[in-house]
């Protein structure tokens, strides 16, 4: 059941990223499909994390003037990278999300801006400015959505059997970290 | 038997990664090729955002339409009373414009001149702007079902606004003279009258063009207007593309740098115009000159 909603929650990020810069331009500094990429990464889903961050970068650069994939390969790479990170390194605590949200958005934007640069392709605007404003943007609005988010999917998991099974893969990935184990 | 599990769902997880990336680049460098059509994943998520972009484009302009209509009504008799007088001026010019037609047909008839290229302008809506903050394309409520094709320009009021760079059923996607690989053939003031021809693309500067390639010795200064020339195989001639705000002069051997306000308010268009135009087919021996490798 939370699966379904995590991805009822990307369905609504991309159709909000189609729809808000319409109405009002700062929005197109959020960016609500990689708020919930890295959510679903800091699951410790990796697989549905990576899946997540193809599917809806492709589903951006469909209906953007850029390079086709380029999203897709910057959200993929941001995916596997912060599920691995979920992995080795406790980050269940809100506080903790906000710098890995930042530093998503931050690698994010610098892959996307890079690639485009590599292939021959000049996108507009100031690389600092813009880059600045993507990441104040979506670390603020991340972190709000990581409340709502948290609120809605743990409401059900205290004391249950879905709170002993996330105890139990918190601890087997703790047991695992080949930092702890100083291999 | 679930720690196995989970440990090969890690074990594939790099490889998976890699397979998506190693996808996603290769979508991108075929993207990138400068013969690129459109793509057809674009074309029909394009098509599906329709049915979400439209109607949530409605309701927002129609909201802000009230409220908008609202905050006018103060201006709206000395507007009116502007727009009146306005309106008697260009009677007179009306007027004037009208002799000056029927006299340049007289004219064209005298001298046997073949007849100009004829187009017409289909207005579209905006629904969608582009979800990525590093460009500035659109999406319109237009596509090959009213007509519209690869490569038509689109303008507003105020002058050329771009190109269509994809076409859907329903919709179509217009890419601003504001984007470096836009290329417009453009001249500084009246074709007939000026030597300054250019090349006009996006810059550094999300609300300057630049125009590229004018001559060091051609006379440029701010405030002039710079027109299409039709001579790119995309726009008509005559269309206005905006004002030149500032001028780098060159010299006998290095060209001028001029920067352009563009005359379309990119930022705050809703309705826009496609010129249903098709550039003029060229003679086969232009053809062939453009192409003298393959001539042989």
């Amino acid at each position: 059941m939370d699966q379904l909603k995590v991805t009822i929650a990307l369905i609504l990020a991309v159709l909000l990223q189609w729809t808000l810069r319409n109405v009002a331009e700062p929005f197109a500094y959020i960016d609500f499909p990689l708020i919930i990429v890295v959510y679903a990464a800091l699951q410790r889903d990796a697989v549905k994390a990576i899946l997540f961050g193809a599917f809806s970068g492709l589903a951006i650069d469909a209906l953007s003037g850029g390079l086709l994939g380029a999203n897709g390969f910057s959200k993929t790479l941001i995916a596997y990278v912060v599920s691995e990170l979920a992995r080795r390194v406790y980050l269940d605590n809100l506080l903790l999300r906000i710098p890995v949200i930042a530093g998503a958005c931050l690698l994010d934007d610098l892959l996307y801006f890079g690639l485009h640069r590599l292939l021959g392709q000049e996108p507009s605007g100031e690389l600092v400015l813009t880059v600045s404003y993507s990441l104040i943007g979506t670390t603020v609005v991340g972190t709000l959505v990581y409340l709502i988010l948290d609120y809605f999917l743990t409401e059900r998991t205290s004391g249950g059997s879905r709170g002993r099974e996330t105890l139990s893969a918190r601890r087997q990935s703790r047991r695992r970290n080949p930092i702890r184990l100083g291999k | 038997m679930v720690e196995r599990s989970q440990q090969e769902v890690w074990r594939l997880t790099p490889w998976l990664a890699i397979i998506l990336c190693v996808a996603n680049f290769v979508l991108m460098a075929f993207d990138a090729r400068a013969d690129s059509g459109q793509r057809i994943i674009r074309v029909w998520t394009q098509t599906a955002a329709d049915f979400v972009q439209s109607p949530v484009t409605t309701v927002t302009s129609s909201v802000s339409g009230y409220f908008g209509s609202i905050a006018n009504l103060r201006g709206a008799q000395s507007e009116n009373e502007a727009l009146k007088q306005r309106v008697q001026e260009l009677e007179v010019e009306l007027k004037a414009k009208e002799d000056l037609t029927t006299e340049n047909q007289r004219l064209n008839e005298l001298l046997n001149l073949p007849e100009k290229t004829k187009y017409k302008v289909l207005n579209a809506r905006i629904i969608g702007r582009d979800p990525s903050v590093w460009f500035d394309s659109s999406i319109v409520n237009r596509g090959s079902l009213d007509g519209v094709k690869l490569n038509m320009p689109v303008v507003t009021n105020g002058g050329l606004l771009g190109r269509v760079t994809a076409v859907g059923p329903l919709t179509s996607q217009v890419d601003l003279v504001t984007r470096d690989k836009s290329g417009v053939g453009a001249v500084v003031g009246e074709i007939a009258g000026s030597n300054a021809l250019g090349v006009v693309m996006g810059s550094s500067k999300r609300e300057l063009i630049e125009m590229r390639y004018v001559p060091g010795t051609a006379d440029v200064q701010v405030g002039q207007i710079v027109y299409t020339t039709g001579q790119d195989g995309i726009y008509p001639a005559g269309l206005k593309v905006g004002e030149i705000v500032e001028v780098e002069l060159g010299s006998a051997t290095t060209p001028h740098r001029i920067m352009i306000r563009p005359s379309a308010g990119l930022g705050s268009m809703q309705e826009v115009g496609i010129l249903l135009y098709e550039p003029p087919v060229k003679e086969e021996f232009e053809k062939q000159i453009a192409k003298p490798a393959k001539a042989k």
